[in-house]
């Protein structure tokens, strides 16, 4: 701790931070531009000028850039000074010359950061009078609009693309009163996190294309915390409704999972909830019908019906646990493919049983050697590939503390640090974008991955098992992977589901727990499919064969489907079949799919703006996400469709319920391992000073004339009966606990940047410390033993390709597909060979191959990729009709090969 | 409790045969008529006759268009956040190519709306207006039938290309000089 | 104005090229970009064309889109066609008061062009630049690697005289002096 003296008055503060994070802890509005808790500082901008004396009897003082200055034992400064308030004024109005004053139809308006330092420093009249410099804007594709005439050149955008997010396609160019941000030409913005750019601009640069669409003031909206749905991490989302359309989704500050950023998908995904094809009114048989009829049909329907349910990863904790209730322990399945379905449990059990703890994004980002198995994170569990690139960028050789530079000072650490990287090793099936930044990556089918991942857990601790038949060229490789690791202080092991294999899945979990044996602190992460399949698998149920089992065998002649498409977990003719011999389909969900059209009964459930629920992330991280606006059709959660069937049932248990806490509190009490599920957000009668937390800001405008053109009487708004936020602007202006802050907004700080108001520090966590609740913890006495079972090395088979799930940031996740912006990104469905496989079948890029996968034969077109194994393949996930669920299979090729395999294979063995 | 001494306590009386009959309490009632019939009249006959108005009055809002007849309103918002009545909301929509014509700027307001029965022409939308659209007029808004014609949408806001709507009248000297700084940027 | 070559570097360019790429650590040939480019905007008629641009690119194994922000960052490189003799006038302070201004004003009458313009026969470019370091010579010109200085009317009208009758391509590039 130093102490310090700021406007004469004593504080004290922590020593190793700069003096802008210090006057902002400290309440000091200190204005900036370039400086970001998650990039550092490069005093670029000259904004947040303060004053530094000598000692106290300097009276004059020097004015120095507060993030370039770090903080030191008796330092005198003034914020409030005459010259120091001059001089911020000074740069401002520089910044300003240039910018154009189109805040009325700038998307930015309203939660600007320009906007917000321009009023806090206090320049208000352009004295600058000449023509001000006008640049082109370009194309950026279907997420971002570009206006650079806004730019004040504060370099925060090509900071956070290249150097934090590893884009390649962003760059500034030109100097001195030209510099303009963008790409070499049009063209769609590559890197999977630009979105973020819209929110790093502190200005109105980059812009969200999508709420452009519809757009709305950030004052004018309602909005809810929410949990990102379309991965496996969780992310912590603001979603903002107005006319009842989901208008945008903004980042949510969580300090251990997303920080400040999200991916693409997660921004730009949501917009699947105001698509055309949701289902907005209950029907039978194709049939729109009243809610009295659907009512008085389902319960004839269910009253006489051996009833099972089919639960989903996709929906809540709340409605597959109310479903589990309404059919029976006995009669609930999980609504994911077997293999899926093993998986998942695969991951829980290791990461509850085991030895070894699941850390956290913000752990892995702290990691200091990272083994990736199997995994294309990027396109999988994209923050997680952001954290991996972090801890990758890291530097902890110790240089830079000899020299006494901070972690904060970015350029200084990056001149210092050059090439020089942190360990990060990994074996995926082909290339992926994290490959720029590995020690070394491997290429090797699931099976090889999983033998060289066994090969390093066997290097680590001998205990382990062995690979047999290793080829010492990969020995060598295994040993340096190991020590590698070995040297490291907590490395993190990741793998997952993406490539549907549970060898490698053991495989990671030998090395984690080899390492763990050796005496350090590793991680262990599983990436998973869908966002709430770590929670569907906890809630426990049977395979979903076992339900195709009981209709087959008459056991049931009736299915309710939560929120589920089967034919995403299951192959076409089965699922087909499946659901004709179901006597009646009742199907709730939000969005018409194949299984809807095969339903007799569609009950049209919330998405996740129109819900409560709570799910569980990879980490096992139990999240609340609350609603965001009352629907005006009939759509409601699933949960409470599910409540009300056994209320007309009379189910003994569904009759007590009466809203979200109900269920919350029986889950806790009955499912073992969510014993605390029901603490995860404070109860629903929680008041801040007897008053609830409001969805919309107090700038909240049209409240009595939006409704008028249906009804000009004012109606009453809607009560929240799940939660304690409540749908109007009335409400407590206080700061609600971490979990339930439905917008960032402190007075004079309007923009994003306004959630440095709610750290405890800048850039540290939430003042009420970070929201959810760990349901997996590392198990010390743990008598998890090391996995066996190694796979045999991975042979080429004559006209087989052995064909294994890839994956698309854009286009594999199911909803954030359905949504317009992503749609645009999503590419045409393709089958990845290797270019000897392509020289055998005498095939070009984008030629046609004919493949037999399980006895159906399917044309994709071909892409060919340098290193993917010869004899397989990759077929992207989700993309097309083919049986993603029931891979990896081996297809047979139905296209003539030109040259036999094993003769390709001598020769070139010759050649070389 | 006592709250105020000016607070008189009233006694119910029994009224008497005369009273009961209540002919004089008519017949007082239609003297005051009949007294009323012969004062000079407290209401105009609109809309042949209107009343005079102050410079200043505050009556039916204008969106106006500018010199070539596009659309002013960008669709900033800053009216419906003004509004202490919240009787503003608007849509705002990008302005396509070809369309430079219609509005002035890349913004546009695709719907725009006032409750003029939760209006109190207060004029805060006016001074809040950056773009010098909103105005309010020395109109009158007429009477309806119907509740919902009062939710006024651009039909009636927006002015007409051919019938310009004169908002200077009612503005008062002191403005009209301001618009007259050409030096100032906002009046360029 | 430029008659369109193939953008290839002579073979013993070539050579330089591979030389220069070479003093650098494997993997760090990006370092090599600056006299990469002035080579190229030697080689190729006095500007880095994009085609240009990317062919360096090429050459180094990095993207276009580096090659572009470093070329159009620094003033010496000439993101336009340029006339064979850049003549850039020094306008900072010190030529400034002794000048600067008269000789561009002197330059714009003689040549009938104005400050950033190439003359029609494609001869002359005007240009006017920061600082060379030369005040002490102050007003004072630099076209290709060569410094005019104490510049006076009359002393342009020489120099102009020269030039044409000159008729050669300036460049930084003499004597290879940026190797």
């Amino acid at each position: 701790m130093a102490t310090i003296i700021i406007d004469c008055k004593t504080y004290e503060v922590p020593l190793g931070k700069n003096v802008l994070e210090t006057c902002l802890n400290l309440g000091f509005d200190v204005p900036y531009f370039c400086w970001h808790p998650g990039l550092g500082s490069v005093g670029a901008c000259r904004q947040c000028a303060v004053k530094v004396f000598k000692d106290a009897d300097d009276k004059k003082g020097r004015l120095v850039m507060s993030c370039m200055e770090p903080v030191v034992h008796n330092q005198h400064l003034a914020v409030h000074d005459a010259d120091t308030i001059d001089f911020r004024k000074q740069v401002i109005e520089w910044l300003m010359t240039n910018h154009p004053h189109d805040c009325a139809v700038c998307d930015e308006g309203g939660s600007c950061h320009l906007q917000d330092m321009t009023v806090m420093t206090g320049h208000h009249e352009r004295r600058f009078t000449f023509n001000k410099r006008t640049y082109k804007n370009q194309d950026l594709g279907p997420f971002l609009n570009h206006e650079m005439n806004r730019c004040i050149q504060c370099y925060r955008c090509v900071r956070f693309y290249k150097d934090y997010a590893g884009g390649k396609d962003l760059d500034a160019y030109a100097s001195k009163n030209n510099v303009y941000f963008g790409r070499a030409e049009d063209g769609v913005l590559e890197n999977e996190f630009s979105g973020n750019l819209a929110e790093i601009c502190p200005t109105g640069v980059f812009t969200d294309k999508t709420l452009k669409e519809h757009y709305t003031r950030k004052w004018d909206l309602t909005m809810s915390p929410s949990i990102c749905q379309h991965c496996s991490v969780g992310c912590n989302t603001i979603a903002g409704e107005r006319y009842g359309a989901l208008r945008m989704i903004h980042n949510r500050f969580h300090e251990k999972i997303n920080g400040y950023f999200l991916c693409d998908r997660g921004r730009f995904g949501y917009e699947f909830v105001n698509a055309e094809n949701r289902i907005k009114q209950p029907s039978i048989n194709g049939d729109v019908v009243e809610r009295t009829e659907l009512e008085t049909r389902l319960e004839k329907i269910m009253k006489s019906a051996k009833v099972i349910g089919i639960g989903s990863p996709r929906a809540s904790l709340q409605s597959n646990f109310a479903l589990k209730t309404l059919v029976g322990e006995d009669n609930f399945y999980h609504g994911v493919s077997d293999h899926e379905h093993d998986l998942a449990e695969l991951a829980v059990r290791i990461l509850k049983d085991g030895p070894v703890r699941t850390p956290s994004t913000k752990e892995i980002e702290k990691s200091d050697a990272i083994f990736v198995l199997g995994e294309d994170l990027t396109n999988t569990a994209p923050i997680v590939a952001l954290a991996v690139r972090q801890a990758v960028r890291q530097d902890l050789s110790g240089e830079p503390e000899k020299i006494h530079i901070q972690g904060w000072q970015d350029a200084a650490r990056k001149n210092l640090q050059q090439q020089r990287k942190m360990p990060l090793y990994s074996a995926t099936i082909h290339e992926t974008k994290l490959d720029d930044i590995c020690t070394s990556a491997n290429y090797a089918t699931p099976e090889d991955i999983a033998r060289l991942g066994f090969a390093v857990a066997h290097c680590v601790d001998h205990n382990s098992p062995a690979p047999e038949h290793f080829p010492e060229a990969l020995q060598v490789r295994a040993r340096s992977i190991a020590n590698g690791l070995l040297a490291a202080k907590n490395p993190t092991i990741i793998s997952g589901a993406g490539c549907a294999s549970s060898a490698v899945m053991k495989a990671a979990a030998n090395v984690a727990i080899a390492l763990h044996k050796n005496g350090i602190v590793v991680g262990l992460t599983y990436t998973m499919l869908e966002c709430n399949s770590m929670g569907l698998t906890m809630i426990g149920g049977h395979r979903l064969s076992a339900a195709f089992n009981a209709v087959i065998n008459g056991h049931a002649d009736t299915l309710i489907l939560l929120e589920n498409d089967l034919f995403r977990h299951g192959s076409f003719a089965e699922v087909g079949d499946f659901l004709a011999r179901c006597k009646n389909v009742i199907v709730l969900d939000h969005t018409k799919s194949d299984s809807t059209d095969r339903a007799s009964v569609v009950i049209p459930a919330g998405t996740f703006a129109e819900s409560d629920g709570i799910i569980v992330n990879n980490e096992g991280r139990a999240q609340r996400f609350f609603q965001v606006y009352e629907s005006t059709e009939s759509i409601q959660e699933s949960w409470r469709w599910i409540i009300n069937i056994g209320k007309t049932l009379q189910h003994p248990k569904l009759q007590t319920w009466q809203n979200f806490e109900d269920i919350s509190k029986a889950m806790a009490s009955e499912e073992p391992m969510l014993q605390n599920i029901d603490e995860v957000n404070p109860a629903v009668d929680f008041r801040i000073v007897g008053q609830r937390i409001p969805r919309e800001p107090h700038r909240f405008s049209g409240r009595t004339s939006m409704h008028a053109h249906i009804q000009v009487s004012e109606q009453k708004p809607p009560t929240d009966d799940d939660s304690p936020l409540s749908y109007t602007m009335e409400g407590t202006r206080i700061q609600p606990p971490s979990a339930m802050i439905p917008f960032y907004w402190s007075p004079g700080w309007n923009s994003v940047q306004s959630v440095a108001k709610y750290q405890h520090e800048v850039g540290g966590s939430l003042k009420d410390g970070d929201s959810g609740i760990r349901l997996l913890e590392a198990n010390a006495a743990s008598s998890l033993v090391y996995f066996q079972g190694i796979p045999e090395a991975f042979v080429p088979l004559e006209h087989h390709l052995w064909i294994v799930p890839t994956y698309h940031i854009f286009g594999s996740e199911e909803m954030s597909a359905k949504s317009a912006s992503i749609q645009k990104r999503i590419p045409t469905p393709y089958l990845l060979i290797s270019a000897v496989d392509a020289n055998i079948y005498h095939l070009k890029e984008q030629d046609i191959i004919k493949v037999s996968i399980a006895n159906i034969s399917y044309s994709f077109p071909i892409k060919i990729n340098r290193n993917i194994p010869v004899g397989m393949a990759a077929l992207p996930y989700g993309l097309c009709d083919a049986p993603i669920n029931a891979l990896p299979e081996w297809g047979i090729v139905e296209t003539s090969p030109l040259t036999e395999l094993h003769d390709y294979v001598r020769k070139t063995k010759v050649q070389h | 409790m006592q709250l105020t001494n000016r607070s008189k306590l009233v006694v119910k009386k029994e009224m008497n045969f005369w009273e009961r009959m209540y002919l004089p309490a008519i017949l007082g009632g239609v003297m005051i008529t009949i007294r009323h019939l012969f004062r000079r009249k407290s209401t105009v006959k609109y809309p042949e006759k209107t009343r005079e108005i102050s410079s200043i009055w505050r009556g039916q809002h204008v969106l106006k268009r500018d010199d070539k007849g596009a659309e002013r309103c960008t669709a900033c918002g800053l009216c419906a956040v003004a509004c202490p009545a919240e009787a503003i909301t608007m849509t705002a929509a990008e302005r396509k190519k070809g369309e430079e014509n219609l509005y002035r700027e890349e913004k546009y307001a695709s719907t725009y709306e006032i409750n003029m029965l939760r209006c109190i022409f207060c004029g805060l939308c006016e001074e809040a207006c950056p773009k010098e659209a909103i105005f309010l007029t020395d109109r009158i808004v007429t009477t309806d039938y119907s509740r919902t014609g009062f939710v006024y949408g651009k039909d009636k806001l927006v002015e007409k290309v051919d019938d310009r709507i004169d908002v200077t009248k009612r503005q008062t000297l002191a403005v009209q000089e301001f618009k007259q700084q050409k030096q100032l940027s906002h009046n360029k | 104005m430029s008659e369109t070559k193939t953008i290839q570097f002579s073979e013993e360019t070539m050579a330089t090229v591979q030389r220069l790429i070479k003093r650098y650590p494997e993997g760090r040939q990006k370092s090599a970009l600056l006299p990469l480019l002035h080579i190229a905007q030697a080689e190729f008629d006095g500007w880095l064309s994009p085609a240009v641009m990317d062919y360096v690119a090429v050459i180094l194994s990095i993207k276009p889109i580096e090659v572009y922000e470093v070329a159009s960052f620094y003033t010496m490189y000439n993101l336009n066609p340029v006339g064979k003799c850049l003549i850039e006038v020094c306008q900072t302070g010190p030529c400034w008061s002794r000048g600067s201004d008269d000789i561009v004003e002197h330059f714009e009458k003689k040549l009938g062009i104005k400050v950033g313009e190439t003359t029609s026969d494609g001869q002359f470019t005007l240009k006017t630049v920061e600082c060379l370091g030369s005040c002490g010579t102050a007003p004072m010109l630099q076209c290709g690697g060569d410094f005019y200085e104490n510049l006076t009317n009359d002393k342009v009208d020489t120099l102009i005289e020269k030039l044409r009758a000159n008729g050669q391509r300036s460049t930084y590039m003499k004597d290879n002096r940026v190797m």
